[in-house]
């Protein structure tokens, strides 16, 4: 009898254990799918409705993550999403700073570190498929490219920014181009994705050649002298990540043109798309571009292995090449080549500062984005000095630190050339594909260098596929 | 026996039926919620369009599952997978058997150190593994270094940016991880076949390959049918090494179902979680159908 009673009550107790332990986790699916029925039926003011009302007990429950005051609950204080310790983070921070020690001394921020840049889509994606848009912070830093798709799959995790006390045109166009939708402004740009080409002057000086010749150079030109620079050095002119492939989009918007045209796939029909992909091709077939397999390749093998004499990229690259610390002093940037000839500009990457629909001072917020990125010189050198970050911000990128010359880059102020280049980048057309156009392109120039596509064959299948995917 | 006797024992089966299925329920309940229901689940979801924040009935409703039949990318992994497949499969399990006969002698030395070594692999995690190949086979990595200085080769081979390299780079390393994982079971398949059979062959005048023919290889029928249905299912679901050792590349050549469906749930731009799941019913009834046929053909007990 005695055993039985104890078989009873050990059944008893694990029992009990279990439902307390998933007693949390089981409210939460019912929960959830509450709010995609309601999310599913009703259109976005409902949303914002059980959003609100979700409001107060989400506070109770980023009480444990938000040290003293939470999220949502104001009192000078706002957190904020990012991932890089040692570019955008030291950004923020600086602005905090800069805010705290001029306007507001509650004011504080709390800056919740992420992996990496997908943590910050994942954090939206997860609060977008339960419906529960309480988990997020007041502010995310969001890639400028995917920025457009999750508005348009997510609307009810952001708010506009309208009214904010920003001067739009001391900003580059093109930058602002992303965080703009339907005309209104989103978000506030951080830093500067100008891509710019890096050159090693020594060896160009080597081989009979000056930066000089490859400034407004055309393709053709540049290959020629890549091939000179590869017989006499070993030093591939340029390089690339075979699977990511960003010298595509960087060369396409440097001719002005895009990957997409009113919405759809532009890539068989686009003759200076074509003329790209086979200037590419050509520059791998005669060792002028060194593919690397993947983005890690990119930047340990090809960059800081030292076997590249160039590099053309969004302007955050230039860190990696820094990395290599015998090459200090040969390097030098300048503009993008061209099919034609002439000094061709473009952008590559970056990311913008974006309130979601989970902050409830946005008061404050605006006015903190405002005061800070929107044009404090301060806030801009610090951000610069302690992260490297560069910024679009016309009138900041004018100030002593910008001008200095850097010691790496052969005593050049590359800060203030990078501004002031990225006032010249040209607008032109994005779409929420954009990675995927450039991911079926990439494929397509393997094809053609490894499988013996011609050229048409496989821009003809990247656009095939791009079309499918798209669901055109 | 007496007629209470009966009339207790009964009342005790029924009640150790009982307590069995009160000792089952809390498990079964866990196994309920966390696994079968996420699957009905997933089910839904495989019918449904749109981003996750407001997905909706596709339309038609099973449009997610012929558009997988119409994607090239997909079909393409399918037809990586079943390459990996066809060739590691087969081939890993002929060297896992013969390694096992090897270190099942019983004149051999320091069994117990061999055994170790080739079951070593096991222990490294599955993207270490995958990362350690990639630096063996990067294009200025130690495959190349010996085998330019041994003057096989010419130049530095890309290994891993060449479709049909990266492939063979892929089985190379699957190979290595799970031979050793095998040769385990068919080591304790063999420790279970009696000396005396191969005795009694010896006798007969079999020499060593019809021996392992005739004896070995029936009698370990039962583990053979169950190594490869685990690789089966194992090779269908390949994820660690196509994502870290190619990433998918060049040109898609190396991507398999599982890296594909990753891609489309968490992996580029905005989550398609409908056509993911779809996809991922697809491996499911693959996975179900390999398995019914091997264990239809395999099994022939007695």
């Amino acid at each position: 009898m005695k055993r039985k009673l104890l078989s009873l009550l050990l059944v008893g107790a694990m029992t009990a254990t279990m439902f307390a332990g998933c007693g949390g986790g089981s409210d939460e699916p019912a929960a959830d799918n509450a709010a995609d029925d309601a999310a599913n039926d009703a259109a976005d003011d409902t949303a914002d409705d059980a959003a609100d009302d979700t409001a107060d007990d989400a506070a109770d429950d980023t009480a444990d993550d938000a040290s003293d005051d939470s999220a949502s609950s104001g009192g000078g204080s706002l957190t904020v999403y990012a991932w890089d310790t040692s570019f955008n983070i030291p950004a923020l921070q600086a602005a905090a700073d800069d805010y705290k020690a001029n306007v507001n001394p509650d004011f504080s921020l709390e800056i919740v570190e992420q992996p990496d840049s997908k943590g910050v889509e994942q954090a939206i994606t997860l609060a977008g498929s339960s419906g529960d848009y309480s988990t997020l912070p007041d502010i995310v830093l969001f890639q400028d490219h995917y920025i457009q798709n999750y508005v348009a799959d997510y609307p009810d995790a952001w708010q506009s920014i309208d009214g904010i006390d920003i001067d739009w045109n001391d900003f580059s166009a093109e930058k602002l181009d992303y965080s703009t939708i339907d005309g209104v402004h989103y978000g506030v740009p951080v830093d500067n994705g100008n891509a710019v080409c890096a050159y090693r002057v020594d060896l160009l000086e080597q081989c009979g050649y000056t930066i000089d010749d490859l400034t407004g150079c055309t393709w053709e030109k540049f290959i020629e002298i890549g091939e000179k620079v590869y017989a006499e050095t070993g030093k591939y002119l340029m390089t690339i990540n075979a699977d990511g492939n960003d010298l595509v989009y960087i060369m396409l918007q440097a001719e002005g043109e895009s990957q997409f045209k009113d919405g759809e796939p532009y890539i068989t029909e686009n003759e200076t798309l074509v003329k790209i992909v086979d200037i590419l091709v050509e520059m791998a077939q005669k060792n002028v571009l060194y593919l690397a397999n993947s983005w890690s390749d990119y930047c340990d093998q090809a960059i800081v292995g030292d076997m590249v004499a160039g590099v053309m990229n969004g302007n955050w690259i230039l860190p990696t090449i820094s990395k290599v610390e015998a090459n200090s002093g040969k390097w030098e940037l300048t503009s993008i080549p061209t099919i034609e000839g002439g000094e061709g500009y473009a952008s590559n990457g970056g990311s913008s500062l974006y309130l979601t629909s989970n902050c409830k001072d946005a008061e404050l917020a605006k006015d903190f984005l405002a005061y800070t990125f929107g044009g404090s010189t301060e806030t801009y050198d610090n951000a610069l000095r302690n992260g490297g970050v560069v910024t679009t911000c016309i009138s900041a990128g004018k100030s002593d630190v910008y001008n200095e010359g850097v010691a790496f880059f052969n005593d050049q102020p590359i800060y203030s050339k990078i501004v002031e280049m990225g006032a010249n980048v040209p607008i032109v057309e994005q779409n929420n594909y954009h990675y995927s156009a450039r991911n079926y392109i990439g494929t397509a120039i393997i094809n053609i260098l490894q499988n013996g596509y011609s050229t048409a064959d496989a821009l003809k299948e990247a656009e095939e596929q791009l079309r499918f995917e798209m669901g055109l | 026996m007496g007629e209470n006797n009966k009339k207790s024992g009964k009342s005790i089966l029924a009640k150790q039926q009982r307590a069995g299925w009160l000792f089952l329920a809390p498990a079964t309940l866990l196994i309920v919620i966390m696994s079968f229901w996420p699957i009905i689940q997933a089910v839904f979801t495989s019918l449904k369009t749109g981003s996750s924040a407001s997905m909706t009935w596709s339309n038609p409703i099973i449009n997610n599952y012929t558009r997988m039949f119409a994607d090239k990318v997909f079909m393409r992994s399918v037809g990586n997978t079943f390459f990996y497949l066809i060739i590691q499969v087969p081939v890993m399990l002929i060297i896992a058997i013969l390694l096992a006969q090897l270190l099942n002698n019983k004149d051999l030395k320091f069994k117990g150190f061999f055994r170790t070594c080739v079951f070593l692999p096991c222990a490294t995690s599955l993207v270490s593994y995958s990362l350690i190949f990639k630096s063996l086979f990067a294009t200025q990595g130690l495959i190349n270094t010996i085998l330019v200085n041994l003057g096989i080769l010419e130049n530095n081979f890309n290994f891993l940016g060449n479709g049909s390299s990266a492939k063979v780079v892929i089985i190379i390393a699957l190979i290595w991880r799970w031979t050793g994982y095998n040769m385990v079971f068919f080591l304790a398949g063999l420790q279970n076949i009696e000396y005396s059979v191969y005795e009694a062959a010896k006798i007969d005048g079999a020499n060593g390959w019809k021996t392992f023919w005739s004896i070995t290889v029936p009698l370990l029928r039962p583990t053979i049918i169950m190594t490869f249905i685990m690789s089966i299912n194992g090779t269908l679901q390949l994820f660690d090494e196509s994502v870290n050792l190619t990433n998918g590349g060049p040109a898609n050549a190396t991507i398999t179902m599982s890296h594909y469906i990753y891609n489309n749930s968490f992996g580029e731009g905005v989550a398609n979680f409908g056509y993911a799941s779809a996809m991922a019913f697809f491996v499911f009834i693959l996975v179900a159908i390999l398995s019914l046929i091997n264990m239809k053909v395999g099994d022939k007990r007695d």
